[in-house]
Order: structure tokens, then sequence, then C-alpha cells
């Protein structure tokens, strides 16, 4: 048997060309990340220059397609009267109460059905056939039952949130690491504390999914529960000011909404790495 | 829990034999156990066929056989995780009805909590039975010292390697100071080198607690090189064939495998379990 040799000539690298390679390779890189956070940072602002000649060029009904500098207008008349944080908070309130509510119910009940196959039977059916039905589409009904009360705004929220974490919930829970509950059961944890030590746990990750695609889901029904009637709200906004014309307002109360779903979905992204911190 | 389990539990008690003296040495009795699975179409395939054996207190046994012949059931069923169609399964003199902290069990999957520190996971059975989080941490160290894991008593699991993860697996399962430890393919899923390094320090840890250890396996190697005796089974329904006593003198460690004895009794198991897999292959059956 012999041995590979280990000595001999080595093949020598000039350092310096190395060093010169490697610095041009640095220069490169931070060159084009530069130019990234550029074109990122000049997305918004290119989008309002564009908005704004289009505008301008009264290529259509101003009064219909108000340029930027009409909606910032609206905007700051709007955040001057008072109406915008008594909008903002009628929403935000409605939007907590219903996601809060529906978000419980929807792991409780998630829970429920995922462990026993005989509430699944029971409930499993029923929340199928009625999760497909668009919130909106209970607009009708709720103001026949609620009439223009927060309740039935509450409820619109609650029915988009609920479905959304109740089959989250119940396909984790279902899926929950047989091996981990076995492990759990040898380790003579009692059957009454399986639950909330390892099966809630293991689900947890797809729970945190539906609970972050619940957000943008509140949001929307949002808009439907003012559709069905408010004395306040960024959506009552919207249509108020729309009968009467302004559109820069409906562009500021659009905007609004996107900010304030934008702003929720991140703190929520935010929140949901800390939630699964095994991760 | 299905029909079949159900019409079980409703089934009166069968007036059976009178039952065997208790030889108080025997930690596990497995007596005509068979179990079935039910396939699609509602027809059932006995995995295990009428197996029985018995372990002595303190006795390190090993389950060989090819894949698929239900040695894994048969571990299951003493564990409690798993419930025999027919015969019966006795821990301690006694009926096992389900999982208990009397019986460890270490998955071919480390199976730790993902959630839980090294520390924590280990901390976990102590703390069920009832333990202060002070009690259970100190338990928890001095098994997390004997597998040499110090170092990482705070780390959580994913960032181990798996030769690692599956110590940790073993330190939590003798955390109840279990009289019974069940190991399921414990290191089929590590490399050759980690293998051998965890055959050796099981070895140890066992010589330093003394529990009985039913050990299921399919590397023959693995089997003859720990067990006090090897359980070969056949494939399709399983059964055991034939009863191996390892007679190699302990301590043993890697060198034992060069012993013209090891050589033989692995030989012996070696051809039992190439004839079954002969039949397995050309599909003959066998019952």
């Amino acid at each position: 048997m012999a041995d590979i040799p280990t000595s001999g000539p080595v093949p020598v690298l000039d350092a310096r060309r190395i060093a010169t390679a490697a610095s041009r390779r640095r220069r490169n890189a931070a060159l084009s990340r530069r130019i990234n956070i550029l074109v990122g940072l000049l997305s918004i602002p290119l989008f309002l220059l564009v908005w704004q000649l289009v505008a301008q060029a009264k290529i259509v009904n101003a009064i219909l397609f108000p340029p930027p500098t009409e909606v910032a207008r609206a905007a700051v008349e709007w955040i001057a009267s008072g109406e915008f944080v008594s909008d903002l908070s009628a929403s935000l309130r409605r939007v907590t109460i219903g996601y809060v509510v529906g978000a419980a119910l929807g792991v409780g009940l998630g829970l429920l059905t995922g462990r026993s196959a005989f509430f699944s039977g029971l409930f499993g059916p029923i929340f199928q056939i009625l999760r497909p039905i668009p919130p909106i589409a209970f607009v009708p009904i709720v103001i026949l039952w609620f009439g223009l009360s927060e309740g039935g705004k509450i409820f619109l929220i609650v029915w988009g949130v609920f479905f959304t974490v109740w089959l989250s919930t119940h396909l984790g829970v279902q899926k929950a690491d047989q091996g981990l509950v076995r492990a759990a059961q040898m380790l003579g944890t009692p059957r009454r504390r399986l639950v909330g030590e390892v099966v809630l746990l293991s689900a947890l990750p797809f729970i945190v999914v539906g609970l972050r695609t619940a957000v943008g889901i509140s949001f929307y029904t949002l808009v439907a529960a003012e559709l069905a009637g408010a004395f306040a709200g960024v959506f009552y906004r919207i249509q108020l000011a729309q009968q009467n014309m302004q559109t820069g307002q409906v562009f500021a109360g659009l905007l609004a909404l996107g900010l304030i779903s934008f702003v929720a979905d991140r703190g929520f992204a935010a929140l949901a790495q800390r939630l699964v911190w095994w991760r | 829990m299905s029909l079949l389990q159900f019409a079980r539990k409703m089934a009166p008690a069968q007036p059976g034999p009178a039952p065997l003296a208790r030889r108080a040495e025997i930690e596990i009795e497995v007596r005509d156990v068979t179990i079935a699975f039910e396939r699609d179409g509602g027809q059932f395939v006995p995995a295990v066929d009428r197996v029985s054996f018995d372990v002595r207190r303190g006795e390190f046994i090993c389950l060989l056989g090819p894949s698929g012949c239900g040695k894994s059931t048969i571990l299951n069923s003493v564990a409690g995780f798993e419930h025999p169609f027919a015969g019966e399964v006795r821990v301690a003199g006694r009926d096992v009805t389900g999982p208990g902290p009397d019986r460890g069990v270490v998955f071919q999957q480390p199976c730790l909590f993902p959630w839980k520190s090294v520390r924590a996971n280990v901390a976990h059975g102590p703390r069920m039975a009832g333990k202060s989080r002070a009690e259970a941490g100190a338990i928890a160290d001095t098994l997390i010292e004997m597998i040499g894991l110090t170092r990482f008593a705070s780390a959580l699991p994913h960032t181990l390697s798996g030769g690692m993860q599956q110590r940790v697996a073993i330190a939590r399962a003798m955390a109840n100071k279990p009289n019974i430890l069940l190991m399921d393919e414990p290191f089929g899923a590590l490399d050759a080198q980690t293998r051998s390094i965890m055959q050796e320090s099981l070895l140890q840890l066992w010589s330093q607690v003394g529990a009985t250890i039913l050990f299921v396996t399919h590397d023959i190697d693995e089997a003859v090189l720990l067990a006090d005796r090897v359980l070969v089974m056949s494939a399709g329904p399983g059964r055991i064939i034939r009863d191996v006593t390892v007679d190699l003198p302990r301590p043993r460690s890697l060198d034992t495998t060069l012993d013209a004895r090891f050589q033989e009794l692995r030989k012996e198991c070696l051809d039992l379990i190439r004839q079954q897999s002969i039949k397995a292959f050309e599909g003959t059956p066998h019952v």
C-alpha cells in the first residue's frame, strides 16, 4: 500500500492578484447593493410623479382622477378636522374586537375538532359549507338582524376571521407530530396536559399562518362591515366622499386603508417570529 | 377507536388458563401476541403472529429481523402505543394498558420537543412526575453530563447534530428512572461512525443504570454486540424463529466484533436472516 505523497511543489498564487480580485468583487457587490436600495427608494416618488403628470395632462377628467397633490391636500384636511382620528379609531376598534373574538373561537373550536373525531364529525360539515360564503354576502341579513349597531359589524369580522383560524388550527392539530405525542405520553404527561404541552405547540406554526391570513381578511371584512352602514370609519369616509364627489378624499381613504393593513400585516409578521420562537 | 378495538374492549374476560407462576425476575412477558392492521377494503393483515417471549430483569434483548417483520409493532405493544389483537403483554406482572413513565422509549427519530431546550426536554419527565423545577433540573443536568452535552444544555434541539439529538433522547427516556428502556432502531438514522460510538456509550450507560432493555434493530452486528439474547424474527407475518444467547463476556467494545465467537454468532443470525430475506424476495409464503 503506497502512501499518497503530501509534500511537493504547490502551485504558487500571487497574493497581490488575489487581493485585487477580491476587492474588485467586493466593490461590485457593494455597488449593485447600493443601486438596488436607490431603486427601492425611488419606487414610490416615481409612481407619484407619473401619477401627477398623467393627472395634469388632462387626459382624463381631473375631478374623477385627482393628482397626488389634491389627494395630499384632502388627507391633510381630513387629519386637521379630527375626523381622521375618529374614523381610524372606529375602524380599528371593530377590526380588533372582531379579530380577537374570531381568532379565539377559531383556535378553541379548532383544538376541539382537531382532537375529537366526534366534534369533527359534528361541526366539520357545517363549517365547510359556511366557510366559502364571502362575509360581504351577509351584509343584507346583518342589517336586518343588527340594524346599524356595532354588533353587526363585529359579527361580520368575526365571521371572516373565524373560519380561516378554525381551519388552520384544525389541520395543525390533526397534523401534530405523533412522535412528539408518543414521546410525551411515555414520559408520563397526563392526558389533560397533553393538549397544552404538546399538541398546541406542535400546531402553532400552522395556527400562526392562519392568524396572519386572518389579519388581511379582517380588513377586507371591515369594508363589508362599514358598507352595511356606519357613522364613522375609514371606509364610511370613502363612501361619504364618493357621494359628495370629493375624489381626493376617496383616494386619501384608500391610501389609509392600504397603509393600516400593511402596518398590521408587518406587525403581525414580526410577532409571529416571536410566537414560533424555536424556528 | 376502531370497531375492533371497541369490540375487544367490550368482550367478556376469557376464563383463560391459571396465571403463570410469577417468577420474580421476569420484567416483560409477551404471550401469544397477534397484532393485525386493517388494509383499505376492510381486510386484516397480521403484522405479528403469536409471538411469545420473556425478558428478565436487567437483561438486554435485541429483536432482530428484516424490515417489515413487525419488530417495532411488538415494541410498541410493550410501550402501550399499540394494543394486541390477541394475547397478552405484561410488564412487572401487570397488563399493559397504555404508555407510562415506567417504560422509557427511544424512537428511531429523536422526537425531541423542538420548542424546549435540551435541559427542558430531559427535565420534562420528572416535571410530569411532580418533581419541582429545581429537582427536575438537577436530574436533567446529571444525565446531560453523562451523555457529555453539558455545553449544549440550553441549546434548542435543531441546533444539534443527529447523534447529539439521539443522545438527548436517550437521556430524556432515562430521566424518570424507568426499569425498562424500549429502543426502536435508535441508531438507524445515524452514520456508521456515529452509530458505533453510540453503541459503545449505550453499553456504558446501561452498565451504570442496569435497566432492562428491549432493543429493536435490523443490524446483525449491532444486535450481537449489544444483546444478552437476540430474538431473530421472520417476516410477513412476524414470528420469532430463534432465541440466540450471546455468551460474549462483558464489558464489550468495538473490539468484541473481532472475536471469533462474535463472528460465529453473527454468522448464525446472518444465515437465518438471509433465508428469510430470500423467502421474502421470492415471495414464497412460508406460513
